[in-house]
């Protein structure tokens, strides 16, 4: 069951995990001070992000077993929105952040309608393909609308950095915190609260015997489509003020949302939120430590050992294989 | 129809072979005849890169069309071959050019098996992700280890390819030792799909399992192919080395992984033709459309500017070809050439028959 909560305290891996992510939290701490503590916060930042983009991950792969190379760029998308309507046209930021997070959860909607729908019981290298086809397209299209240079978004509320015990921090990032935080929880009463949400854990299980109780599984591939390009958008959006978004930042966000994804767990919700503040404060801390060229390395390198040793990530229970 | 087409390939593979090398081999025979004003391009030229793309294209269509394992990292070993010769002949000034494109290919091969080995258990997305994961890695240490590869300025001024003295030092030489090369590895293609291990890796397509159960060494399988697939796509990148005369973290990055795996889609996924058909679809469609209005008046210029909307076609490709034509172009030219064929067979009859009719 993907996306139900597996039992945590039984869990001795995630319990090690943890222990030995804690340890080195403390030791960067104590041995950078203040520098170690700007190193963990910015990570924080980052890995709100990784987060929401790895649950958007989840929300697809545990629907429709596709993973969605196009995950980045609703990101990006969401970020090149943001700038349209609040730096050019001009709309209070909050009315902003609804349409674009509106309008790439439509456009995710649409691609769902017009592609994945076509291919269902299609090989996994035909969706992989398809989803690439569709991420270059976005970025391509990015690329048209909004040109090749970054484009700026002011902070939701002021610029002036606060420090707290000698590290700076930006007020967005407070912002950051806050809405993953509630997209987070939204997310959760979704899916344990209302009957559609119920009805996707269902299909995330089993689809056929979801489908045999009256769950339809179009409509659950539409909504997971939907939301999890809601997801993207909004992570692009909140992270704009901080890393302006480009035509061409989707990619990596995608690849770390991914590689965030797949730690926790792939199809997993709080495996995608421990799996990305984890690699965003470790990565933070590698960036610190190591020359910067070899920062955007260590997401990889994460994702590939993962894969490797354990595929089902921190969280997640192996899958069964049928022949 | 399916006598025709069936992935096994058949005797008519080598009859197709011979043509297309007499056709490609006169090429630059031809090709300079025509005048520049009526071209507007240079065919051999692009031709050397479609061939040079070509090989890594060719083993790939092994490794995804065939054995059914997909790859988004296969610019790494062409940038590994490209980054071994460059760095072996600029280093060594003795160092024969000839030896590097095949040290190239061996260094590709041992990386691709060492990478292979733990990275081929995993299946269909987890192996998309990791083989991508690895190409991002790839290319991060190509403008990071400058100490070797000179980081993101690249290494200038590599020689030419020479063998025992002759250079090939014009693109018409460098044409044929692209070329021969490409129709040698397209003849190994052809007789790797008909062998034992061919039909492996059809059976490897269809079911892990059931290839496992009916006696494949799967995993060795797997292995082996990919280990091919990287040492051609390494000897590619040796000869763009050679050619460009120059390399630089940019030419391998995932773009380029996704333009070789668009040329096997679009040409055709296990078909013996695809990884050829898609490769010259996909090198000539740029000139083809920048050369577009000097053959018809009257073409906007927004049409000709192939950059501005070359993702987006590319894009589009991809998921129109997958939806609508998994099987690709070569697919495609195979069953209109039968239609065409039986149709004539057909016309055939009738007057046959007319004949006969008026006859009586």
């Amino acid at each position: 069951m993907a996306l139900d909560s597996n039992k945590w305290a039984e869990n001795k891996l995630l319990w090690s995990a943890l222990a030995i992510f804690a340890l080195v939290v403390v030791l960067t701490v104590s041995l950078n001070g203040s520098k170690g503590l700007q190193w963990i916060l910015s990570g924080l930042v980052v890995g709100s992000i990784y987060s929401l983009i790895a649950m958007g991950f989840s929300v697809i792969y545990s629907s429709t077993r596709v993973i969605n190379f196009a995950q980045g760029e609703f990101s990006m998308l969401g970020g090149m929105l943001m700038y349209t309507f609040a730096t050019k046209a001009h709309v209070s930021i909050w009315l902003s952040f609804v349409l674009s997070v509106l309008v790439v959860a439509l456009i995710g909607a649409a691609f769902e309608q017009t592609a994945i729908y076509k291919l269902r019981g299609s090989s996994v290298i035909t969706v992989i393909i398809v989803t690439i086809g569709f991420s270059i397209f976005l970025k391509a299209i990015a690329k048209w609308i909004w040109g090749t240079d970054p484009v700026k978004i002011a902070p939701f509320t002021g610029e002036k950095a606060i420090t707290i015990f000698k590290a700076a921090i930006v007020p967005q990032s407070f912002w950051v915190f806050g809405l993953t935080v509630l997209a987070v929880a939204a997310l959760f009463l979704f899916f344990s609260r209302t009957l559609v949400g119920k009805g996707m854990r269902a299909a995330a299980a089993n689809s056929d015997a979801a489908s045999l109780v009256g769950v339809s599984t179009n409509t659950t591939s539409l909504i997971a489509w939907t939301l999890a390009a809601g997801l993207g958008a909004a992570a692009g959006i909140i992270i704009g003020p901080i890393t302006p978004p480009s035509f061409s930042s989707g990619l990596m966000l995608g690849l770390k949302g991914f590689s965030a994804a797949v730690l926790g767990g792939l199809g997993n919700i709080q495996g995608a939120v421990v799996g990305g503040l984890m690699l965003g404060v470790l990565e933070n801390i590698i960036a610190g430590v190591l020359p910067t060229g070899y920062k955007e390395a260590f997401a990889f390198l994460v994702l590939i050992l993962v894969l490797l040793i354990r595929p089902q990530g921190l969280l997640g229970k192996p899958e069964d294989v049928k022949v | 129809m399916e006598r025709y087409l069936k992935p096994a390939g058949n005797k008519r593979d080598y009859r197709v072979l011979l043509i297309v090398s007499l056709v490609i081999l006169t090429v630059p025979l031809w090709a300079r005849l025509i005048p520049g004003e009526v071209l507007h391009m240079d065919i051999v030229n692009i031709m050397v890169l479609t061939g040079i793309y070509a090989c890594a294209v060719l083993g790939l269509n092994l490794l995804v069309g065939y054995a059914g394992q997909i790859s988004l990292g296969h610019a790494a070993f062409f940038g590994i071959g490209a980054y071994t010769t460059a760095i072996l002949t600029t280093r060594l000034h003795w160092f024969p050019s000839w030896l590097g494109i095949l040290l190239a290919m061996v260094v590709a091969g041992v990386i691709g098996y060492l990478v292979g080995v733990p990275v081929l258990r995993l299946k269909g997305n987890y192996l998309a992700m990791a083989t991508l994961g690895l190409g991002a890695i790839a290319s991060i240490l190509f403008s990071q280890v400058k100490w070797l590869t000179n980081g993101n300025e690249g290494i200038m001024g590599i020689r030419y390819l020479s063998i025992f003295g002759f250079k090939f030092d014009s693109d018409i030489k460098f044409y044929f030792a692209v070329w021969v090369l490409v129709l040698l590895i397209m003849l190994f293609s052809i007789n790797t799909v008909r062998s034992r291990v061919g039909r492996a890796l059809r059976a490897l397509h269809s079911s892990e399992v059931a290839a496992d159960a009916m006696g494949v060494n799967t995993g060795s399988v797997k292995t082996r192919v990919f280990v091919l697939s990287a040492a051609l796509a390494g000897l590619g990148g040796a000869l763009f080395a050679h050619y460009e005369q120059f390399v630089s973290p940019e030419s391998f990055v995932f773009s380029i992984s996704i333009l070789f795996i668009t040329m096997v889609v679009v040409g055709g996924m296990g078909n013996i033709w695809g990884g050829l058909v898609g490769v010259l679809f996909l090198s000539f469609l740029p000139p083809v459309i920048q050369a577009l209005p000097q053959w018809i008046p009257g073409i906007p210029s927004s049409v000709t500017n192939f950059s501005n909307y070359e993702l987006v076609l590319y894009g589009l490709l991809l998921i129109v070809f997958m939806i609508f034509m998994p099987r690709g172009i070569a697919y495609g030219l195979a069953r209109g050439a039968q239609m065409a064929s039986r149709g004539a067979k057909h016309v055939g009859e009738r007057l046959q028959a007319r004949k006969y009719e008026e006859h009586k």
